[in-house]
């Protein structure tokens, strides 16, 4: 019989994210979590890829205090009810922008689904949105609401997906539209509560 | 299948009834010279009836085309039944570009074509999106001049491979179509209406038609070449469209022709009609002299080809295509220089090597609303902003029917059940066959009245792999969709508890399935037990398959017959072998023969309130405020896969 996980592997907290003990999260300061979000195992989450470019000094609350200065020093927001499977990447899409390379925070919406293996480069990602297992978004990529990208899908960098598309491929073309029922409470898109709730049982 | 297992489709009920589409109505209309065809709604009921016998099989090939995820299926409120995108008709609300998410109005659709007119291209290597980048590094704070490109972020080609640059970062649609024609050494840029010769609107033939010898020289001669110049392919494509369409103008404007007629509808299937009269008339009316004296009177101008280049004609360079090879054969060119059929497909015609490819303006995207296609209620309306993704009107299925969900039933080890029983969550990728296995089915009301269930089910799986399923409890009720709040009020351990064992995982470690009981029930939501003896594939042996089932079922009437009438698909599925591997279709496993599939026929009653659909029942004539209502449907659940191994 396989052993049971430890009962001890994910660590609740006071918002409800549930975060595994073995997850790899890097300069947690820059990150800001909406609550009730799962964070998986191996997962990897690059908060230290922050702007550095600015003589703005990095606040050091985790609780979403934005600066007021124009760059602000948050590298990854991550909505509610969102769901980072196993060994997924979260990096921070970065730009050569007037000769200097410098990263941009990474935005990720509420009922967002990251597959296994999954990395996700992209600038934005709207809510409902599901990133299969091993696909890879690329940097600046934009993923608006309620967007399906397949698994094993190359979302070409800078590419965007519109809303109630199916992306998938390599390079990710356009390859459908998911039901006008897609993202209803409990159904496919809609499952996000129900995998909040079977996390660490 | 392409879901992961567990699943559940929603098989719509137009697969059985002939779609009432115009291009039918048509057919019968020409099939049987009736001036009232007949109504496709007729025949209706009684192909209902006949199909109602049947037991739904979800291998069937016709299944295909009538299972959907329950999230894409539309409900109409006044046909009372599920639409599945069979049984709609869409209109475009919207067009917008999938890159800039900007929209077009349909007016410039219509002219310009579908394609983004701003800054959106595909890469034509890889179709990517292109991103407008500058060539110059400004390391300072320097505003950025310069020339710029459009570059692929995912096989890094740039529009320098084919050696184009831009002077400014915006309107690159009309700096690129200006330029691909000064840089393929066309000198100047030509739209259509500058081809326009005041010769091409000419009608008759012979004003137009040149002597031999002057087309000759317009061959030979260099100048004539470089004044008119060769057209870039879409100008040709308008030039030669204007100019046949002039053609059948000119051709069928004497009145007394009889071809008259095809210059209205020349491509049209009006035309055989047109023609049939006209055999019909003449017979008919005798006026056979008639129309033999006329004939040599009106004998129909004649069509010609285009013959200049700005009728669209383009004659090749006489070793054109030897050069074309020769370049092929080139080192410098070798495979990687030529473009690949995938890529040809969508420049024009005439590109044949990488660098002749162009960047592909983005195509666009629309925004539909749907509408039922028997009586024209509109399904669904999004709003009109391509950026929005709120519904004016959704009449989606599942605020109608039960959403279905499946889950393997985890018992707990301490539940003290045999040891037979797996006591991990069985995978579902391989089932191992004749092991029970049970799940449970979820149904969740979305409606506001309560709905009284019927499930029913084979007792045997179609198909040859016979698994055996039994619903313990076939017919229950699911409370209404009312305040989210009354559940949550109840009490505050409750719905942790009620959650925990819908899921399956926990729950109340003693609870042991029991037939004719509810699994567990909540506000608008009702779990039952679904047991299923998977069935052993053909290639495991089906002698231990025969003996096993015998032993399983000792012997009521009923499981002996449906294992005699399993014999006999068996034999069905033998004489029908559609997978073209002959050889032993016996020993061999078809495609996704292993899965297994359950079909479930899903009856609804509930009582509708008046309030949703008044002057439904004004027009029944019942007077209560309540109206019965029913809604049958089949679904297939998708349990899972079954190995070949027994697993014990």
């Amino acid at each position: 019989m396989p052993p049971k996980v430890a009962k001890g592997e994910y660590i609740e907290t006071d918002t409800g994210n549930k975060i595994s003990r073995r997850s790899q999260i890097h300069g947690t300061q820059h990150i800001i979590l909406g609550g009730k979000t799962v964070i998986q195992g191996e997962a990897v989450i690059r908060g230290d890829l922050y702007r550095t470019s600015t003589s703005s000094s990095a606040s050091g609350d985790q609780t979403g205090q934005q600066p007021a200065t124009a760059t602000p020093s948050v590298a990854i927001t991550i909505g509610r009810y969102s769901y980072i499977s196993k060994q997924a990447v979260l990096r921070p899409p970065s730009r050569l922008h007037r000769g200097v390379h410098s990263f941009y925070p990474l935005k990720i919406g509420d009922h967002v689904f990251v597959g296994e293996r999954a990395v996700v480069e992209a600038a934005s990602v709207g809510n409902h949105v599901h990133v299969g297992k091993d696909a890879v978004i690329g940097s600046m990529a934009i993923l608006k609401d309620f967007a399906y990208v397949l698994d094993g899908a190359v979302v070409a960098p800078g590419m965007v997906v519109p809303s109630w598309c199916v992306v998938g491929g390599a390079p990710a073309r356009i390859v459908g539209e998911v039901g006008e029922g897609y993202g209803v409470e409990g159904a496919e898109g809609g499952m996000a509560r129900e995998r909040y709730r079977l996390v660490g049982r | 299948m392409s879901r992961p297992f567990p699943y559940a489709y929603i098989s719509c009920p137009c697969a059985d009834t002939p779609v009432p589409d115009p291009a039918r109505k048509r057919r019968s209309k020409e099939t049987s010279h009736k001036t009232n065809p007949e109504d496709p709604n007729v025949p209706v009921p009684e192909d209902y009836d006949f199909e109602d016998e049947r037991t739904f099989d979800p291998r069937s090939p016709r299944s295909n085309f009538s299972l959907y995820p329950p999230e894409q299926l539309l409900y109409c409120e006044d046909c009372h039944q599920i639409k599945c995108p069979r049984c709609i008709t869409e209109e475009i609300v919207c067009w917008f570009c999938p890159n800039c998410l900007f929209e077009t109005p349909s007016s410039m659709v219509r002219s310009e074509g579908n394609r983004c007119a701003r800054n959106c291209f595909n890469c034509p290597i890889c179709t990517a999106p292109l991103a407008v980048t500058t060539l110059e590094n400004v390391t300072g704070g320097g505003s950025q001049q310069g020339p710029w490109v459009l570059s692929c972020g995912y096989c890094m080609w740039t529009t320098l491979d084919i050696g184009v640059k831009f002077d400014k970062p915006t309107n690159i649609r009309t700096q690129l179509s200006k330029m691909t024609d000064s840089s393929r050494g066309r000198q100047m840029s030509k739209t259509f209406s500058d081809l326009k010769s005041p010769l091409s609107t000419y009608s008759s033939i012979d004003d137009q038609f040149p002597s031999p010898n002057e087309i000759r020289g317009d061959e030979a001669s260099p100048i004539n070449e470089q004044l008119s110049g060769p057209l870039n392919p879409e100008a040709r494509f308008q030039a030669l469209k204007g100019f046949y369409k002039s053609q059948i103008a000119s051709t069928s404007s004497s009145p007394n022709d009889p071809l008259a007629d095809f210059g209205a509808g020349f491509s049209s299937p009006g035309a055989l009609n047109r023609i049939m009269s006209l055999y019909t008339s003449s017979s008919r009316l005798g006026s056979l002299y008639g129309g033999t004296s006329k004939k040599p009177k009106s004998k129909p101008p004649v069509m010609r080809e285009a013959l200049t280049a700005s009728e669209g004609l383009r004659v090749p360079a006489p070793d054109a295509e030897n050069a074309l090879i020769r370049r092929m054969a080139s080192d410098d060119c070798g495979w990687d220089g030529m473009a690949s059929l995938e890529q040809r497909t969508f420049q024009s015609p005439d590109a044949r090597f990488v660098e002749d490819l162009l960047p592909l303006p983005v195509l666009l995207r629309t925004k539909r609303s749907k509408r039922c296609k028997s009586c024209k209620h509109i399904l669904v309306k999004p709003e009109f902003k391509p950026q929005s993704t709120r519904f004016r009107i959704r009449l989606i299925a599942l605020s109608y029917i039960p959403l279905p969900t499946l889950k393997p039933l985890v018992p707990s080890p301490f539940a003290g059940l045999p040891s037979t029983t797996p006591t991990t969550a069985p995978n579902l990728d391989s089932l191992s066959p004749l092991r029970t296995v049970q799940f449970l089915l979820t149904l969740k009301n979305h409606m506001f009245d309560p709905v009284r269930v019927t499930l029913a089910t084979p007792s045997v799986t179609p198909g040859r792999v016979a698994s055996k399923v039994t619903i313990l409890c076939p017919q229950f009720d699911i409370g209404a969709n009312s305040d989210v709040w009354d559940e949550a009020l109840q009490g505050s351990a409750a719905p942790g508890d009620a959650r925990a064992s819908r899921s399956g995982t926990l729950g109340s470690t003693e609870k042991v399935a029991e037939a004719g009981k509810v699994w567990d029930k909540g506000r608008n939501w009702t779990t039952v037990v679904l047991e299923v003896v998977p069935g052993s594939l053909p290639g495991g042996g089906g002698v231990t398959r025969r003996g096993r089932m015998k032993q399983h079922d000792d012997g009521s009437n009923d499981d002996d017959d449906n294992d005699d009438s399993d014999a006999d698909s068996d034999a069905n599925a033998n004489a029908l072998d559609w997978s073209g591997q002959t050889k032993d279709p016996n020993q061999r496993l078809q495609p996704d023969e292993d899965v297994l599939e359950i079909p479930v026929f899903v009856r609804m009653e509930w009582d509708s309130e008046n309030q949703i659909d008044q002057e439904q029942s004004v027009g029944k004539g019942q007077n209560s405020d309540t109206v019965k209502r029913e809604l049958a449907y089949w679904m297939v659940l998708g349990v899972g896969r079954i190995s070949s191994e027994m697993g014990f």
